[in-house]
């Protein structure tokens, strides 16, 4: 089956090579944190050994080095312990086994700061939020971005002069600049939305009139940093890609023949197209970090925030919970794209079935 | 019966950024017979593309109209808005098989859905199914194998087969006049014939009705055109029959043309090639006396001064004062 | 040479190369002529702009025209250190895959898009989170130039590879260079030039990078850079409290040595590439 469709090939390909890219990534998330000589017990020790005895301390680290995994115990949950009655630390290589079994399981562990707060159950209040502004924002952004770019290079002229120039500012200007100048100017200055937060406080999230009215306000202000940001990094390629394909041979033949101009046009946006999503795919994961920023500038409650408020209080499994996630998002959103040019791409498929004679 | 295609002292000139006037084609007249096929032969910026540009109508700024008059089938195309010339004559009256057909095909697009997207352009009222089977038709009557051409995307099929695929877009309305603009130039031999023999069908299908047949290899036309008209910075400097011009040329460029090319052809003395010195005039300043006498090898001082006319010399007409 | 007199003639070359000069100017004559101190208080915290104090203070009282112009310098070196680094990682890497082809070039191109695929920041993130104690400029520089190395060698493989096949390769391969030598006298003096385009990149990733992982409070330890001005203003309410001197100008700053450094780069491709001159 597989060798008569070379689309479906192209796409079990890639599906592969993801898997071997999620691999890698859960490994460099598992060993990158333990290079140095961060120790989740030790700062939990830290948080509560003033008040305790030596006895009370030594059962309480016993219980957290068990907690976190990193000893090795019995089937009925007792320590195991070596000749001198200290507790058998678990090698690298096994912890490194355990934690790939309980991440797909979807066990990410507590977490040091909300003791004894699962990992999992932070990430799932905030990835919604993360979700629900990074996804339409990138996606509009790509749109709009791409068919602004698209009219600048086909009507040129006095919108081309006026537009190319913002864009270009729009496309140099960091992620998180745009996030404090917008959070500044328009929150704090001249108070039109709010600056902090996803919704009101004293609000309980629902899916209640009220609050989604409050939190479609306090969205405002953190979309248009990442919208803004996005629109004018692919106008400007689009815009490129499209005065080049706008000279190519193809289209002089088109018009030659007679053909409409609507239809050139469709032909040099989804040529066009085509290369502005292989960049959308290698620019992913770069959109999502500023976005992720762009969260924390803004504090929305959403694995931004989560990230920044672990990062400062070394709450390593939450550090760790979140990256992984992020990750995963990122590579599934590359291969959808990835798949989607399959199917565009005639090349691609060409390419696969073994190319022209 | 009225010529298929009439152009009547056609100028065109390019408007430069600077508002630079470059006259391409100045004062261009000939005739296109039914049945007939004319070859123009020159060298690249002589002002064959643009010329065909005129001819069809195709005005896309910086290209204007400077003067003069094109008919086809008595009917003047100058004058018609760009909507018009694109519904009625493009394609449709008179088409053009590009050069650089190779890459002239929408490389995401296939081919039975670019030549659906020419029939619909010209005529909205098409029906779709009735389209394909009209393709199909077509194809196979050019000799094409319609089911692998027409649902293959252009990366999926050979130099040759492309090259056929555009013939066949280009001639689907039927147009009166097809120009053929270098459709032999990036092609091994036997494809090259197999390319020529399929206008030469297409012409006797009654698909079209006269050929213009445009090359830089004068001595390919001997197997192709009628008559040929040899161009050099925008004018026609002879224009004959093929026999004429190819084995008796008279024009000092028509003569260095022919020298300048290889050719196996039966009847041409193999001679080494000679490379024409010097490059054609910049058209963008004012002409003086013959644009050729730079180059010319029998030049004399007058050349440089008196403007040469057309002038008929043994049937044929030579634009030099000192030819006999 | 011609090139690079080309280069001179640019405007946009210009504009680029001037705004860079000046924040490099800023950074290493500024503590020349006033006098720069980042460490002491010298009033009250978020004293707006005075005759006295340029930009006023931050949130410990400490004068901000010192701490901006330390941490322009701080964050200049980490571009460049991060920059170099990551050009030389990218280069090496993309060269070598580049000419050898084959094999060799499918792991390497396989592995630097696996890399790339992966979110720098994240990576950033993680090393960073790990180093508690140890976070000093130069390590942090060394991580950043580690994690953006990817797109680098990705450019300069694409050039690299174009080259393998060219005449005056393939002779010396018949003459009997080893790779190591071909790669040096016949391919690398081709790519200098770009080769350098990508390393003003690669700086100006850097900086960034440097910015905003600073700003998530993995920055430096012990010193004052750019985005670390940036984190402290955040969490201690500059915003809020409307003291915009404790981190516009820095912003400000970081904006403006990325476009220079962006547009010396684009004007730099207008010259060396004539395919793209219009």
């Amino acid at each position: 089956m597989l060798r008569n469709h070379p689309t479906l090939r192209h796409m079990v390909g890639r599906m592969g090579w993801y898997l071997l890219t999620f691999l890698v990534a859960v490994t460099i998330n598992f060993f990158l944190p333990r290079l140095g000589d961060a120790n989740p017990v030790d700062t939990m020790m830290a948080k509560v050994s003033g008040s305790l005895d030596s006895q009370s301390a030594k059962d309480k680290e016993e219980a957290y080095l068990k907690e976190f995994g990193l000893v090795e115990v019995d089937s009925d949950g007792t320590l195991q312990r070596d000749a001198a009655g200290k507790p058998i630390r678990t090698s690298l290589a096994s912890q490194f086994g355990r934690y790939l079994a309980k991440s797909l399981r979807g066990d990410l562990g507590t977490s040091i700061l909300q003791h004894p707060k699962r990992v999992s159950e932070i990430i799932k209040t905030a990835l919604p939020w993360t979700l629900a502004l990074q996804l339409p924002t990138i996606v509009l952004g790509w749109i709009a971005g791409n068919l602004l770019g698209a009219l600048a290079a086909y009507r040129r002229g006095v919108f081309d002069r006026v537009f190319y120039p913002l864009a270009l500012l729009a496309s140099a200007v960091p992620a998180f600049c745009v996030g404090i100048l917008l959070v500044y100017l328009f929150g704090i200055r001249l108070e039109w939305f709010p600056a902090v937060g996803g919704y009101d406080d004293g609000m309980v999230p629902s899916w209640s009139w009220g609050f989604l009215e409050s939190a479609s306000y306090y969205y405002v202000l953190p979309f248009l940093s990442i919208f803004l940001i996005v629109v004018g990094g692919q106008a400007i390629g689009m815009r490129s890609m499209c005065i080049y394909e706008l000279g190519t041979d193809y289209v002089k033949y088109a018009k030659l023949l007679g053909i409409r101009e609507s239809k050139i046009l469709l032909y040099m946006f989804r040529n066009a197209m085509l290369p502005q999503l292989t960049g959308l795919a290698l620019a992913l994961g770069t959109m999502v970090g500023g976005a992720l920023i762009t969260e924390m500038i803004f504090s929305y409650p959403g694995l931004g925030m989560a990230v920044l408020t672990a990062i400062q209080g070394n709450d390593y499994p939450l550090i760790t919970g979140c990256t992984l996630l992020v990750t995963t998002c990122v590579l599934v959103a590359n291969f959808s794209v990835d798949v989607l040019i399959g199917f565009l791409d005639p090349r691609i498929r060409a390419a696969h079935a073994g190319g022209a004679a | 019966m009225a010529p298929v295609l009439e152009v009547d002292h056609l100028r065109v000139h390019y408007l430069t950024r600077f508002g630079v006037k470059i006259q391409a084609v100045d004062d261009v007249s000939f005739r296109l017979e039914e049945g007939q096929i004319l070859g123009i032969a020159g060298e690249s910026g002589c002002g064959k593309t643009t010329l065909v540009s005129g001819c069809m109508g195709l005005y896309i700024p910086p290209l204007h109209h400077t003067s003069g008059d094109v008919r086809i089938a008595g009917r003047s195309i100058i004058g018609l808005g760009p909507e018009q010339n694109r519904r009625e004559v493009l394609g449709r009256r008179i088409s053009i098989i590009p050069q650089g057909a190779l890459n002239s095909l929408n490389p995401t697009r296939k081919i039975k859905d670019l030549a659906a997207d020419m029939i619909l352009s010209h005529d909205e009222s098409a029906d779709k199914k009735q389209i394909h089977e009209r393709l199909r038709q077509r194809f196979e009557r050019i000799g094409m194998d319609a089911e692998q051409v027409l649902g293959a995307y252009p990366v999926e099929l050979p130099a040759g087969m492309k090259q056929r695929a555009v013939i066949g877009i280009s001639t689907l309305l039927d147009p009166k006049v097809v120009i053929a603009d270098e459709p032999t130039s990036a092609l091994d031999v036997s494809t090259q014939k197999a390319v020529i023999r399929l206008l030469f069908d297409l012409m006797d299908e009654g698909i079209v009705s006269s050929m213009i047949f445009i090359t830089h290899e004068l001595p390919l036309l001997r197997h192709v055109s009628s008559s040929i008209a040899v161009m050099y910075a925008g004018e026609f400097v002879e224009v004959g029959t093929t026999e004429e011009v190819i084995y008796h040329p008279r024009h000092p460029y028509t003569k260095a043309l022919m020298s300048s090319t290889l050719s196996a052809e039966p009847g041409q003395r193999i001679r080494k090639p000679v490379a024409i010195e010097g490059a054609p005039p910049n058209l963008a300043k004012p002409m003086v006396g013959c644009r050729f006498a730079e180059r010319c090898p029998t030049v004399r001082p007058a050349c440089h001064t008196e403007r040469q006319h057309l002038r008929l010399v043994e049937g044929r007409q030579v634009r030099c004062d000192y030819v006999e | 040479m011609k090139l690079l007199l080309g280069l001179f003639k640019s405007p946009s070359f210009l504009v680029g190369i001037g705004l860079f000069s000046a924040t490099v100017l800023l950074a290493l004559g500024a503590p020349l002529f006033f006098h720069v101190d980042p460490y002491t208080r010298v009033g009250l915290p978020f004293l707006p702009p005075s005759s006295a104090h340029w930009l006023g203070t931050d949130h410990m009282g400490v004068d901000m025209f010192s701490m901006l112009v330390t941490g322009l310098r701080s964050s200049l070196e980490v571009g460049l250190v991060a920059g170099t680094v990551a050009t030389l990682a990218g280069t090496l890497i993309g060269v070598y895959g580049g000419f050898k082809g084959g094999l060799v070039d499918d792991v390497l191109t396989a592995a630097t898009n696996l890399f790339l695929v992966i979110p720098s920041l994240i990576v950033l993130i993680l090393l960073s989170s790990s180093l508690e104690h140890g976070r000093s400029l130069f390590l942090i520089a060394l991580i950043i130039g580690c994690t953006t190395w990817t797109w680098s060698a990705r450019a300069v493989r694409a050039q690299s590879a174009s080259l393998r096949g060219r005449d005056h390769v393939n002779l010396a391969r018949i003459n009997g260079y080893g790779t190591f030598g071909i790669v040096v006298l016949h391919i690398l003096p081709y790519l200098l030039s770009y080769i350098f385009m990508v390393f003003i990149l690669q700086t100006a990733t850097g900086i960034l990078a440097e910015a905003s992982i600073s700003m998530l409070g993995l920055g430096p330890y012990d010193s004052v850079s750019l985005g670390k001005i940036l984190n402290e203003a955040i969490r201690n309410e500059a915003l809020t409290d409307g003291a915009w001197w404790a981190f516009a100008p820095a912003m400000f700053l970081v904006t403006v040595i990325a476009f220079a450094l962006f547009v010396i780069n684009t004007s730099m491709e207008g010259v060396f590439n004539p395919r793209l001159r219009k």
